[in-house]
């Protein structure tokens, strides 16, 4: 697989603050991973993925999208290439209606009438709003909002996909239909970066976990890896999901279970209760 | 407990000056004062010295930046614009004094006195409105101010909705920034013409008045849920109240007043530039 | 003649068939629910997003139907004050509300964090000694302690909604309500106002909250009562309810997960085991299973 972003030890310090938000951070993001940034708030991760679509741009280091360096290259062509679908809808909604606001991306790329038009459906199709294209955004329940900003990234087509705190604000069933989509359209081809802190979605969707405390990465590694490493996680104040923290302490007691899901769970417990 | 803040930042700067100890009422006096003042005689000069006095005040107060910076956005253009437009024979009626002339492209074109005076008093009469007006806000704590205005009469819900406003800047401009990176994550272009750059400016308006609106609400939830409503005698945390400080400041208004009185009876509505007059409304 | 000791349960809560629409909404957002919550109770409220939560606990500090207007019927009735009947200012007396984005809640008038817990008094006109003690008394109860005269903006999301507990806690309201207070925060903020929920809880405050975090909650709830499409679905003491997994599943709503995983083995072996709804519950019952 080859590599779509390149990290290469950024430093970063927002404007007139006498600290630094990334201290020396390097990352590699190979096409068609679905991983996930976790951290505290405050602790880097949301600006660390801010620098990897151009919208910041590295105090010290650099960061190369598809070869392009986000100091360099002129920002919209960056932004073609890694979307970013902000945490709060009603930042970006502004159209009267939903198909104009998945319109809004396309067009701005330049594409012809009949491209944005298709782009539109597919999008709103991808993730599941096709009807409701004459509605007014500000009548859509929050999850359909939510899902109405993914659609209008999506339009654009990037190659890679970042979704800011998606679940946030979401009931479990809006968790869960995130869920499925980031595996889908990562299925599709879409590279996905997820900054959350929910542990139990990360758990249940993605495949890297790359661990941000006070500016650096604490721990990049597979999300079994990561969610098992509680000392690490603890130095970072967070708490591993209900499930292996089960299973982490059954296998204090001897009983030999590693999950990380409630299925993966019920598959090995299932074992050991037959045999 | 003695911090001065300015209403437009979040966060508290640490300045206790006799200027932050000043009563609310006393520096909105000074604000009304050297604005009528001003208005009353036509003289650039004068202007400039009340202009460099409020000035001082803020710098030994520690926040003339917010208040050059306010001052240098809407007066300097206005004189750079309007000298040339009122000095020069461009139509201004009351043109009659010529002071020498200035060569344009080859042609000497006569330069006029009433117009130029008029090009820059106004602006610095503006510019005198608005530092004092700043120095009154950016020195005077909520708090205080709250107290300030409560003790002038004022409705509550209004002394609430002017200082809601203030604190909520700073809120509105980070979340336009953030409204802005989010459409530039979706193609927009800051290198486009005129029309588009209407176009950008509305897909940052509208999500953030809607967002703005929204807080408005939820706030107003917020507070009614803490008893903002009751109808009884609200408990302020400060006395307005004048001290020593404050009768010295009057005092020096008061007999500022009776000199330029004088000065006016005895010198005329210009003691410095000597402007002519013309109707200066 | 023998002494008969007779206990008052009298409930400090008690909503009656509460119906209600907002003015613009076309369908009934509440439809007819009752329950009751006794002082020194912590009743949770769960169930999906649009399933009424927010409105029924704003029905519980007036806001509910006075702020709102639109159609209410039945009854709610809060430390003897029928919520129909008493404007919102005198029910906050009685109610505290806590919502969910902690810079919400912020007034714009407080310079300081120690004037933000100070703000309802003031707005109450309660005198200054007694506006010092119940200030005092409050930051520190949520461990806000040093932080009095920093700027509210400044806080953490944790903070700032400590900060609002606090603010709550100066009225000394009668019953605490809280409207899904860890939704905006990180994981240290959520652990941080869960720790303040449960000393409240212990302390033998009554408190009603909206939450989604059902893994956290069902250490200090009492009771549950599951919302879905502002009917009252399930109501009860909380392991009764949340161990109801189908039910659950069915309205969008995840059971803890040892829970879930626990009913799914019964399915599927016939295994006679408790449902677990905790992790040390969990444990337990695993450890003893599996080995």
């Amino acid at each position: 697989m080859s590599e779509i972003i390149r990290v290469e030890d950024v430093w970063f310090r927002y404007e007139g603050a006498d600290f630094w938000a990334l201290k020396g951070v390097s990352l590699t993001i190979k096409k068609g991973e679905l991983l996930a940034i976790i951290g505290q708030n405050g602790g880097g991760k949301t600006t660390l993925a801010k620098n990897l679509n151009g919208l910041l741009k590295p105090t010290k280091g650099r960061v190369l999208v598809d070869g392009l360096d986000t100091k360099t290259a002129p920002t919209h062509e960056i932004v073609k290439r890694v979307g970013y679908v902000f945490q709060n809808p009603s930042h970006q909604i502004f159209e009267s209606t939903v198909w104009k606001e998945v319109a809004y991306g396309p067009t701005n790329l330049g594409l012809s009438p009949e491209e944005v038009k298709q782009r539109v459906e597919w999008a709103l199709s991808e993730v599941g709003l096709q009807g409701y294209e004459q509605y007014n955004p500000y009548d859509l329940d929050y999850g359909k909002m939510k899902l109405l900003t993914v659609a209008s990234v999506l339009a654009m087509k990037p190659q890679v996909l970042i979704l800011d705190e998606p679940t946030t604000g979401q009931d479990h069933a809006g968790r869960h239909l995130l869920s499925n989509l980031s595996k889908k359209l990562n299925r599709e081809g879409f590279t996905v970066v997820i900054i959350t802190h929910d542990m139990r979605f990360v758990a249940e969707t993605v495949n890297r976990v790359v661990l941000v405390s006070n500016g650096e990465i604490l721990m990049d590694g597979s999300t079994r890896e990561v969610l098992n490493a509680f000392d690490v996680l603890k130095k970072a104040a967070i708490k591993p999901p209900q499930i292996v923290q089960l299973a982490s302490e059954l296998r204090k007691k001897g009983v030999d279970i590693n999950a990380l899901t409630i299925e993966e769970a019920l598959q090995e417990i299932l074992k050991h209760y037959k045999g | 407990m003695s911090v001065g803040v300015s209403l437009l930042k979040k966060t508290t700067i640490e300045a206790e000056t006799f200027v932050q100890r000043l009563d609310g009422r006393v520096k909105f006096l000074y604000f009304l004062w050297a604005t009528i003042i001003v208005y009353i005689f036509f003289d650039p000069l004068l202007n400039l010295i009340f202009l460099a006095v409020t000035m001082a005040l803020a710098v030994y107060a520690k926040c003339w930046k917010p208040i050059a910076l306010t001052i240098l956005i809407i007066v300097v253009p206005w004189i750079l614009f309007a000298v040339p437009i009122l000095a020069l024979p461009l139509g201004f009626p009351w043109n009659k004094t010529i002071i020498g002339y200035i060569n344009i492209l080859g042609k000497d074109y006569p330069v006029y006195l009433e117009g130029l005076g008029w090009g820059v008093t106004w602006p610095l009469r503006i510019a005198v409105a608005i530092s004092t007006a700043l120095l009154f806000f950016l020195t005077t704590n909520q708090a205080k101010l709250v107290a300030t205005m409560f003790k002038m009469k004022f409705p509550f819900k209004l002394i609430y909705m002017v200082i809601a406003t203030f604190q909520f800047i700073p809120l509105l401009a980070s979340e336009a920034n953030t409204i802005m990176q989010a459409q530039i994550a979706r193609g927009l272009r800051t290198d486009v013409g005129f029309v588009q750059k209407i176009k950008n400016y509305l897909a940052v308006v509208i999500p953030l008045t809607l967002s703005a609106l929204n807080k408005v609400q939820i706030r107003a939830i917020a507070l009614e849920s803490r008893g903002f409503s009751a109808p009884v005698r609200k408990t302020l945390l400060y006395e307005a109240s004048f001290t020593k400080l404050d009768y010295a400041f009057l005092m020096t208004m008061l007999l500022v007043t009776v000199f330029l009185a004088w000065v006016y009876v005895y010198i005329g509505f210009s003691p410095f530039a000597h402007l002519p007059w013309i109707w200066s409304g | 003649m023998d002494m008969v000791w007779v206990k008052n349960m009298e409930p400090i809560i008690r909503v009656e068939n509460l119906t209600y629409a907002y003015p613009t909404s076309k369908d009934f957002v509440l439809k007819n629910i009752s329950f009751t919550v006794n002082k020194g109770e912590v009743l949770a409220v769960i169930g999906p997003n649009g399933a009424g939560k927010s409105t029924l606990l704003k029905a519980l500090n007036g806001l509910v139907p006075h702020f709102y207007g639109g159609k209410y019927g039945g009854r709610v009735v809060v430390s003897g004050f029928e919520v129909l009947n008493t404007p919102i200012s005198k029910m906050s007396t009685k109610v505290g509300f806590v919502f969910q984005d902690p810079e919400d809640q912020i007034s714009g008038l407080a310079l300081t964090v120690w004037e933000e817990v100070a703000f309802g008094l003031m707005m109450l006109g309660y005198p200054r000694e007694e506006i010092d003690k119940r200030v005092r008394e409050a930051i520190d109860y949520v461990g806000l302690t040093g932080l009095e005269k920093r700027s509210p903006f400044e806080l953490s999301g944790g903070q700032m909604q400590r900060l609002a507990i606090a603010t709550v806690l100066a009225l000394r309201p009668e019953v605490i309500v809280m409207d899904e207070p860890t939704a905006q925060l990180d994981p240290l903020g959520k652990y941080e106002v869960l720790s303040v929920i449960e000393k409240l809880a212990e302390s033998g405050s009554t408190i009603v909250l909206a939450e989604h975090e059902i893994e956290e909650v069902v250490y200090f709830a009492d009771k549950m009562l599951l919302l879905d499409k502002g009917e009252a679905v399930a109501y009860g003491d909380s392991r009764k309810v949340v161990t109801m997994v189908e039910e659950l599943k069915r309205r969008g709503v995840d059971p803890p997960s040892v829970t879930e995983l626990t009913s799914l083995l019964k399915e599927k072996t016939g295994v006679d085991v408790a449902l677990p709804v905790t992790l040390e519950e969990a444990v337990k019952i695993y450890s003893e299973l599996l080995r």
